[in-house]
């Protein structure tokens, strides 16, 4: 009797989520004005002429995203774990503050004071999706490296003879790759679907090009809609299983 | 002296695993019986039944005669403390230890009063206003008792109220518990799987092993007459000697001793045997052990040695006897017992 | 022990000693300067930039009369409409939210909680134009469930409803506002200990004494700063509000685009400026409370 209300809350909650799922999914299988299925609707964002072109820019930015990620924050925080607690405060505020900023008005902020040469290449973007995402990655990353006792962990290694790049290499890379892979996935996931900044920094990146081309065909804007929520969702879900190694200690026997 | 708290028939089952076997227990008024045990052995689950936050599967919980067992939870006027994690984080001290009495509906001058003088009682009468997360973890156990008790429970029910604290906070603690407890005169039921905590402090000790309670007796009684091996191990530190059993003696390190629990059969046993009854002398010529290691601790000394086919023996004597022992040794190994207790096995 | 301070442990980085910096920073760890000046140049810059602009008029000269502007028709309007859809679209997001959020864990499977949290995941960051023909085949004027609607006697159209009004836009940012404070309150709800709870029956209370004394108060903070979050992703919204609206709602995300987009006359060159610094003074409302609160309870939540 107890778990009836929350039975009941989920299978409500279910329809109401699943329901413009179902429907647009029936809807993305029709063909042309009949009302047989099929999958052409799905085939049409792959054959207009744009399609490669764009995915290759958008795939680029956030390539160099990546880069600059592995570049800033993570030594960042690896540092901040390693060497004590002093500076974590700061950087924790600092890294809240994009939270703050609408990305609308940073867009505005941006095409005044970026120099002329960041604002004449699209890699532009790679570096405002860093800033973006900088209050989830830096978490991931945090949450991640405190389930590990990584100052200990490297002076063991160099009580046992580890110089400093060997203790790097062995214990502090392998410790942290999980954590750094899931800040990584959350970093790849908004610059693929980015596209307030893209499109008020006037730049044509995939979900830009997107938008504009589905103007044309409703039908096929929707089944492209629906693939990409399908294909997020079954990455999500497979890397659910692969990411995240948990810090769980194992139960003492008494 | 009648009795405050019985339980009868208890069962509980969690699909395949039994947790609670015909578990009875009688409380006499202001005793405190504690329920000792290893992790897993239903202790926790009597007492979360006692409480009424588990339902049994069989059996029933009468409280001064009165069956309460399908009493709820809230109406059942226990006072409870956990392990850690009891006090509500967002009140203060005061705020914490006045929730039941407003749950009473006592009104605020005999509530402020009550406040007061149990905060005194447990020694944080400065702490009012303080909240659970600027205290220690001592200091927040003790507020979790001063809670319980300031309802006047009929019975106080302490989860392992001790085993997330320090080695000293933990020795501090438990006699407050039975200051406290023997000074309101509180019937206290006391979960633990620290045997030391169990019999310094209780009335009574019950052993749980696999769901049933072993054996219930005074503190001495369990530590000299263990009814089983399980309680025999598990209360203090004993010894295995391997020796031959002949009718109704059995020979070990060259004599002659009575069994106590003989049923009369012949053949080789462990003769059980607690440290402080070995005694060991130094020979000239070969004894019968060797010592391994001498442990100074104190009064007494822990010297661990080991006979030639091979047992390891414990024993425990006053460090003024036992100073010229040193590991490596030859020595003789003396049981000073008239009998005692056997095992098969 | 601070091993930065410790001579005798090498550490990455090297104290910067007094006098190589000017200003705060006497002694300054030199790992930290990257993300220090990365922070300086594509997120201080930009906003003060924008807060400048927002303060200049065509000359060059400080005036108060863009932001003065921004209380005048029709950006006035926009804020009114903004701030209302970032209020509503919260709470229609929160209460609904709360109420799934307490059913999965009630529920307590695993796999259940991890597929809820990976389409979680999927939904919040769904918006834009494949949510907006998501709805629009599901309640658009021939949508699916218009017409099942119409088959029996429904027709909601017909009765004023419209997926391209303000209704439907809280509509379709529910979509993504649910599984966003789904998310943001689990943590919340499972730090609520069950000691407390049975504490509480101990001492007598009732399961609703137990929530109006104790779990309310405790949630209370949380769901505030989720309440809070959700304004401000409503607020700021701008995918979904371009791809849902035709020009018939004015939302300040999409005045700033249009302004962008270089629909401006002469004297409005740093309007878009000061709209978009009104957005930061709204938004700031939200979320300075917000990261107080977080910072706050984590006091009691990481424990």
């Amino acid at each position: 009797m107890k778990n009836l209300g929350s039975k009941l809350t989920l299978v409500i909650a279910g329809v109401f989520i699943f329901f413009p799922i179902y429907a647009a999914t029936e809807f993305s299988f029709r063909t042309g004005a009949t009302h047989s299925h099929g999958f052409a609707a799905y085939r049409w964002i792959f054959e207009q002429s744009g399609f490669l072109e764009n995915l290759g820019i958008t795939l680029r930015i956030t390539a160099l995203a990546v880069i600059l990620n592995l570049a800033i924050m993570v030594p960042t925080v690896t540092w901040l774990h390693l060497s004590g607690q002093r500076y974590k405060r700061l950087i924790e505020i600092l890294t809240i503050l994009p939270l703050i900023i609408p990305v609308v008005a940073l867009a505005t902020g941006a095409q005044l004071s970026m120099p002329g040469f960041m604002q004449n290449s699209v890699y532009e973007l790679s570096f405002m999706y860093v800033v973006v995402a900088m209050p989830y990655t830096y978490r991931a990353l945090d949450i991640g490296l405190s389930g590990h006792p990584l100052s200990t962990l490297t002076n063991a290694a160099r009580n046992l003879g580890a110089s400093w790049l060997k203790a790097l290499t062995s214990v502090v890379i392998p410790t942290i790759r999980p954590s750094v892979l899931a800040a990584l996935f959350l970093m790849i996931a908004l610059s693929l679907g980015e596209f307030t900044l893209a499109q008020l920094l006037h730049w044509t990146t995939f979900p830009v090009w997107v938008t504009n081309v589905s103007q044309q065909n409703v039908m096929g804007a929707t089944a492209l809609g629906m693939g990409s929520l399908f294909f997020a969702w079954i990455l999500l879900f497979a890397f659910s299983f692969i990411g995240g190694r948990n810090s769980s200690t194992v139960q003492e026997e008494e | 002296m009648s009795n405050s708290l019985q339980v009868k028939g208890l069962r509980r089952q969690f699909g395949n695993v039994v947790a609670l076997e015909e578990f009875n227990l009688d409380v006499a008024k202001g005793e405190l019986v504690a329920l000792l045990g290893p992790s897993g052995c239903g202790k926790t689950t009597a007492l979360r039944i006692i409480a009424g936050l588990e339902k049994s599967d069989a059996g029933s919980v009468i409280l001064n005669g009165k069956d309460i067992s399908s009493t709820a939870a809230h109406m059942r006027n226990m006072g409870m403390v956990f392990q850690a994690y009891s006090l509500f984080p967002h009140l203060t001290v005061a705020e914490n230890v006045a929730f039941g009495l407003k749950m009473r509906k006592i009104g605020r001058e005999s509530r402020d009063a009550k406040i007061d003088s149990i905060l005194e009682l447990v020694g944080l009468h400065t702490h009012h206003k303080r909240f659970p997360h600027q205290l220690s973890g001592g200091q927040q156990q003790r507020v979790a008792l001063a809670r319980a008790l300031v309802i006047e429970p009929e019975v106080l029910l302490l989860d392992e109220p001790l085993s997330a604290l320090d080695a000293q906070v933990r020795t501090n603690l438990r006699e407050e518990i039975r200051r406290l407890q023997l000074s309101l005169g509180t019937t206290t039921l006391f979960v633990t799987h620290d045997q030391e905590e169990a019999m310094a402090i209780s009335d009574r000790v019950g052993v749980m092993s696999n769901g049933r309670l072993e054996q219930i007796d005074i503190p001495d009684a369990l530590y000299n007459n263990p009814a089983s091996t399980f309680v025999a191990n598990f209360v203090g530190t004993m010894n295995h000697i391997p020796g031959m059993q002949q009718g109704d003696n059995v020979t070990i390190f060259g004599k002659n001793i009575r069994v106590k629990n003989s049923k009369g059969s012949n053949g080789s046993v462990s003769v059980l045997v607690r440290p402080e009854s070995i005694e060991v002398t130094r020979t000239s010529g070969s004894g019968n052990a060797k010592i391994i290691t001498r442990s100074f601790l104190g009064a007494s000394s822990q010297i661990i040695c080991q006979t030639p086919e091979g047992a390891v023996i414990q024993a425990l004597m006053p460090s003024h006897e036992s100073g010229d022992l040193h590991p490596g040794e030859d020595v003789t190994l003396n049981v000073t017992l008239n009998e005692v207790l056997v095992s098969h096995g | 022990m601070n091993p930065s301070t410790n001579s005798n442990v090498d550490v990455k980085g090297a104290l910067v000693k007094k006098g190589a910096f000017h200003g705060f920073f006497t002694s300054f760890p030199l790992p930290l300067a990257p993300i220090f000046i990365f922070l300086l140049f594509f997120f201080l810059w930009p906003i003060t930039a924008l807060t400048g602009n927002a303060f200049k008029s065509n000359e060059g000269a400080f005036t108060f009369s863009n932001i003065t502007m921004l209380f005048q028709d029709p950006y006035r309007m926009a804020f009114k409409n903004s701030i209302s859809l970032g209020l509503i679209s919260a709470l229609v997001g929160a209460i609904p939210g709360l109420a799934i959020a307490i059913a999965i864990e009630k529920q307590g499977s695993r796999t259940l909680k991890k597929f809820i949290s990976s389409i979680s995941g999927v939904l919040a960051n769904t918006g834009g134009v494949p949510l907006a023909f998501m709805f629009l085949a599901a309640f658009g004027p021939a949508g699916l469930v218009i017409t099942a609607l119409k088959s029996v006697g429904i027709d909601l159209y017909g009765l004023g409803f419209n997926l391209f009004s303000f209704t439907g836009l809280i509509i379709v940012y529910a979509y993504f506002q649910i599984p966003i404070m789904v998310i943001v309150i689990t943590p919340a709800l499972t730090s609520l200990r069950k000691e407390w709870k049975d504490s509480a029956a101990s001492l007598g209370a009732s399961r609703f004494q137990y929530w109006l004394k104790v779990g309310i108060p405790i949630l209370m903070p949380s769901f505030i700063a989720c309440y809070l979050l959700l304004f401000a992703s409503a607020f700021s919204a701008f995918a979904t509000a371009r791809a849902m609206t035709v020009g018939n709602i004015a939302l300040v995300p999409l005045q700033i685009g249009s302004l962008v987009d270089g629909n401006v006359t002469i004297n409005q060159a740093n309007l878009g400026y000061a709209l978009a610094f009104g957005m930061i003074v709204v938004s700031l409302f939200a979320m300075i409370p917000y990261i107080w609160i977080q910072s706050r309870t984590s006091k009691w939540q990481n424990r």
